[in-house]
C-alpha cells in the first residue's frame, strides 16, 4: 500500500503479507469496498476469496473467506465489490458468479451467469455500476477464438442478471483489455488494452471508438494491468508489469464531459 | 573504503553505452564513449580505463545506469509496438504524462548462483529483467551507492521477464533462468555473455515455472510450477518444443504452490518448497475455455493438467510446508517426507538449497525475514537445527539461496533489500553477513512491485492498493 500522492520510489505504508494472511505472492486482483471498509483479493491457486479489513496490516489472517465445493470458483483471477447491494463478482471463464458479501466459508453464488445468450466466452474483469444498475463484463465473446480484433467486448448487463441473460448492449471490436473499471457519476468506462486505456461511455454500444485514450498509445504504458479511479482528484491510476510501476495521471477533462457522439 | 575489485569497460552495441567488467591488477575507472556496432547484439570492444582508485564503483554506475535504462527503453517500445494494434484507437489522448510514478528503479534481487570456476556471482533481477554478474568476492563498499556488475543480461533478445530461479552449470558457466508468470519458457544463457543477447536455448514450460534444480548424474533439470502444483523433469539440454520426461502432479504429492527446490544427490531424492495453496485437477472432467492458461501444451507430453483442468472449488490453503520426493519421482506420488508445522517457522517459503557434505537444507524464508536450515532427514513438526535471523543479518524477504561448499559460503537473495549477502556456512542467529552486495544506497526504499495485475483505491485512507 501506498500513499496516495507517492511518487519515485516511495516507501510502501504498509503490506499485508505472510503465511498467515492466505495469501502467496501471485496476487492479481484487489477490490476496496469503502462503505463497510474492507478489502477482497483472490486466492487463485486456493481457490478462494480473501476479505481482510481495509486497515489489514502484516501478517493477518483475513476476517472471512469464500472457499469450498460449493463456490464453483475455479482460477479466479479478477473481482469486482458492489457495496450497495452487497454483493461479491467473479468472473470465471464462461461464467461470472456472484455472491453475498458477507459470505464465509463453503457457500454457493446466488447469482451465475452464464449460457449462450450471455455472449462470454472468456469474462476476464467486472464493474459494477450500482448508480444505473448496471454490471460491466469485459470478455472474450463467443466465436472469438483466433480473432484478435473480437478478442474482447464489453458486455453491459442489467446489474441483477442472472443465468442465461442477454446483455442490454456490447461495445465490440476493442481488441485485448484486462481490468476495467467505471465511473457512473461520469457515465464513462475505463479499459485496460494495449499500452494505454480507452475511454467509453456507458451508453455506447456496438463498434464504438474510445472516447479518449489514456497514457498512450506512444506513452509511458507498456503493458498496464490494473486501473482505478480517485474522483476527488480527477486522477486515473494504471499498474504496469513491465515497469513494475503505478503511474497516476490527471485527467480533469474526464470528470467534466465525455464526447456524446463520434 | 573497501577496495573494489579490478575491472574494465566492456562496450555493447545493444546498450548503446559501458557496462563494468573485471580485469587486470587494480580499479579502474569507465567511461562511455565510441561505439563500435555489432548489429547483431555481441560485445563489440573491449576498452580498459585509466585508473582512478577509490571511485571505481561510483564512477560507472551512472554509465550502467545509462546503459541499462537504454537497454530496457527499446525493450519496451519493442513491446509497445507489438500490443498496439490489438486495441483500436479513438478519440483524443489525454492526460499527458503521468502525474506521479512510482516505480523502484533498482535491481530487485531475486535468485543467486555462484559460479565456483569463474570466481562470479550471478543474480536475477525481478523489477528491471536483468541478469546481473558480479565478482564473487565482491563488496559494496560503505557510502557508494551500489556496486556495479561486471556484466548486465537484459533486453529484448533476452526474453527474460520475472526470472525467479536460476543454475548456472559449475562446468560450462551457462545459466538457465526460469521466467515465471508472464512468459512461458526457460532461458539458458552461454557463459560470459552480456547485454541484450539471446538466450542459446529457449524452453516452453508450463505456466508459473519458478524453481530449478539440475541432476548433473541423471542429466536433468527438474522446475517447479507453481500455478499448476507440480514438477516437471526434462533433459537438462532440452530445448524448444521438446515436452518434459516426466511430470508430478496431483493431490497425494503434497506440492501446493510450489517455489524452490533443491536435489540431494546422494539419497536422490527433492525438496520441494510449498506456499501451501492448491487445487485438484482433473483429465476426466470437461475441459473449460476462459480460464487462464499457458496455451503452450500442443503436442506436449508429460504436460501438467492446466487450470483448465482444475475441479471447482476443490481448493485449499494449508500450511507451508517442505515436502521431500525421490527424484524419480512422477504422477500423484506422495512424498517420503514432509516438513510442516508451526515449529518449523516456514513462512513463505521459497529459495533452497542442500549442503550435500553437511547434510544441511538451506530455506529463504521470504516472510519471516530469516534463512532456516534443516538436518537433511528431518520430517513433520520439526525445529530448524539453526537459523540467521535478526537486526544484523542484513536480511530482508529472502527469496533464493546457494550454498557456496566450495568457498564454504552461503549466499542470499534479498528481494526486499536491494541485496545479496554472504554468510558463513556455519553462521547462526543475529550476525551480520560477511560480505554484501547492493544494487541501491542502503536507506533506499525497497517497493517489491512484482507484476501488478490490478490496482484499487481505498478513498478512506487516501492509499493506493497494489497486489503482487
Amino acid at each position: 500500500m501506498f500513499a496516495g500522492l507517492a511518487d519515485g520510489n516511495a516507501r510502501r505504508v504498509r503490506a499485508i503479507e505472510g503465511q498467515q494472511t492466505m495469501l502467496g505472492r501471485t496476487m492479481h486482483a484487489i477490490a476496496y469496498d469503502p462503505i463497510h471498509d474492507e478489502i477482497a483479493v483472490p486466492q487463485q491457486f486456493g481457490q478462494g476469496i480473501l476479505i481482510f479489513d481495509g486497515g489489514a496490516a502484516g501478517a493477518v489472517r483475513p476476517k472471512r473467506v469464500i472457499e469450498g465445493p460449493r463456490t464453483q470458483l475455479i482460477a479466479l483471477d479478477r473481482l469486482a465489490i458492489d457495496p450497495i447491494n452487497d454483493e461479491i463478482y467473479v468472473p470465471e471463464g464462461r461464467k461470472v458468479l456472484v455472491f453475498p458479501r458477507e459470505a464465509s466459508g463453503n457457500v454457493a453464488p446466488t447469482r451465475v451467469i452464464a449460457g449462450p445468450d450471455t455472449t462470454i466466452l472468456a469474462a476476464r474483469a467486472v464493474a459494477v455500476d450500482t448508480r444505473h444498475n448496471l454490471l460491466v463484463i469485459s470478455a472474450s465473446p463467443l466465436g472469438s477464438e483466433g480473432d484478435s480484433e473480437r478478442s474482447s467486448e464489453i458486455a453491459i448487463f442489467d446489474r441483477t442478471a442472472a443465468g442465461n441473460a442477454k446483455p442490454l448492449r456490447v461495445i465490440s471490436g476493442i481488441g485485448g483489455t484486462q481490468n476495467i473499471a467505471v465511473y457512473p457519476e461520469g457515465g464513462f468506462i475505463l479499459a485496460v488494452g494495449a499500452s494505454y486505456v480507452g475511454v467509453w461511455r456507458l451508453e455506447d454500444n456496438g463498434k464504438v471508438l474510445p472516447r479518449y485514450t489514456i497514457g498512450g498509445p506512444n506513452g509511458k504504458l507498456v503493458d498496464p494491468r490494473g486501473v482505478t479511479i480517485d474522483a476527488k482528484t480527477k486522477h486515473v491510476i494504471v499498474t504496469d508489469k513491465f515497469l513494475n510501476a503505478v503511474l497516476t495521471y490527471a485527467v480533469p477533462q474526464l470528470f467534466e464531459s465525455l464526447p456524446t457522439a463520434r | 573504503m573497501t577496495k573494489p575489485p579490478p575491472r574494465r569497460a566492456f562496450i555493447h552495441a545493444a546498450v548503446a553505452a559501458a557496462l563494468v567488467v573485471a580485469a587486470g591488477d587494480g580499479p579502474r575507472r569507465v567511461s562511455a564513449h565510441r561505439l563500435t556496432s555489432g548489429g547483431d547484439g555481441r560485445l563489440v570492444r573491449v576498452e580498459p580505463i585509466d585508473d582512478d582508485p577509490g571511485i571505481c564503483v561510483t564512477a560507472s554506475d551512472g554509465q550502467l545506469q545509462r546503459a541499462l535504462a537504454a537497454s530496457r527503453a527499446a525493450e519496451a517500445s519493442a513491446q509497445q509496438g507489438r500490443r498496439r494494434a490489438s486495441m483500436p484507437v479513438g478519440g483524443d489522448r489525454v492526460g499527458g504524462d503521468p502525474l506521479r510514478t512510482i516505480r523502484d528503479p533498482n535491481a530487485a534481487f531475486a535468485a543467486v548462483a555462484v559460479d565456483v570456476k569463474r570466481n562470479e556471482v550471478i543474480a536475477t533481477d525481478e523489477n528491471l529483467f536483468q541478469i546481473l554478474a558480479y565478482s564473487r568476492t565482491e563488496h559494496t563498499p560503505d557510502g557508494a551507492p551500489r556496486s556495479t556488475p561486471t556484466r548486465a543480461i537484459a533486453g529484448e533478445r533476452t526474453q527474460i521477464e520475472f526470472q525467479s530461479g536460476i543454475f548456472v552449470d559449475p562446468e560450462s558457466g551457462e545459466v538457465f533462468v526460469t521466467n515465471n508468470d508472464t512468459r512461458n519458457k526457460l532461458a539458458v544463457f552461454a557463459q560470459g555473455v552480456n547485454g541484450d543477447v539471446a538466450p542459446v536455448r529457449l524452453l516452453d514450460t508450463p505456466h508459473g515455472a519458478f524453481g530449478i534444480a539440475v541432476d548433473a548424474a541423471h542429466q536433468e533439470m527438474l522446475i517447479t510450477i507453481q500455478h499448476d502444483s507440480a514438477v516437471v523433469a526434462y533433459r537438462k539440454m532440452a530445448d524448444g518444443h521438446e515436452s518434459p520426461i516426466r511430470v508430478l502432479q496431483g493431490r497425494h504429492t503434497g506440492v501446493a504452490d510450489p517455489h524452490g527446490i533443491a536435489l540431494d544427490p546422494r539419497d536422490d531424492v527433492v525438496f520441494i518448497a510449498n506456499y501451501g495453496s492448491t487445487h485438484d485437477v482433473s483429465s476426466s472432467i470437461e475441459k473449460r475455455t476462459g480460464v487462464p492458461s499457458a496455451g503452450n501444451d500442443a503436442g506436449k507430453t508429460n504436460w501438467p493438467l492446466g487450470r483448465e483442468w482444475a475441479v471447482p472449488g476443490s481448493g485449499t490453503i494449508s500450511a507451508p510446508s517442505i515436502v521431500v520426493h525421490r527424484r524419480a519421482a512422477s504422477g500423484d506420488a506422495p512424498p517420503v517426507r514432509v516438513i510442516q508445522g508451526p515449529a518449523t517457522g516456514l513462512d513463505w517459503p521459497t529459495g533452497l538449497a542442500f549442503d550435500a557434505a553437511k547434510r544441511e537444507l538451506y530455506v529463504a524464508n521470504d516472510a519471516g525475514s530469516s534463512v532456516l536450515v534443516f538436518d537433511a532427514l528431518a520430517k513433520g513438526n520439526a525445529a530448524p537445527k539453526r537459523a540467521i535471523k535478526g537486526g544484523r543479518t542484513g536480511l530482508a524477504n529472502p527469496t533464493s539461496v546457494f550454498v557456496d561448499a566450495a568457498n564454504q559460503e552461503l549466499w542470499v537473495a534479498n528481494f526486499g533489500g536491494h541485496s545479496l549477502t554472504v554468510y558463513p556456512l556455519d553462521a547462526a542467529g543475529d550476525v551480520g553477513p560477511r560480505r554484501t552486495i547492493r544494487s541501491a544506497p542502503p536507506e533506499a526504499p525497497s517497493l517489491m512491485i512484482g507484476n501488478p495485475g490490478a490496482i484499487a483505491f481505498d478513498s478512506k485512507r487516501d492509499e493506493l492498493l497494489v497486489p503482487n
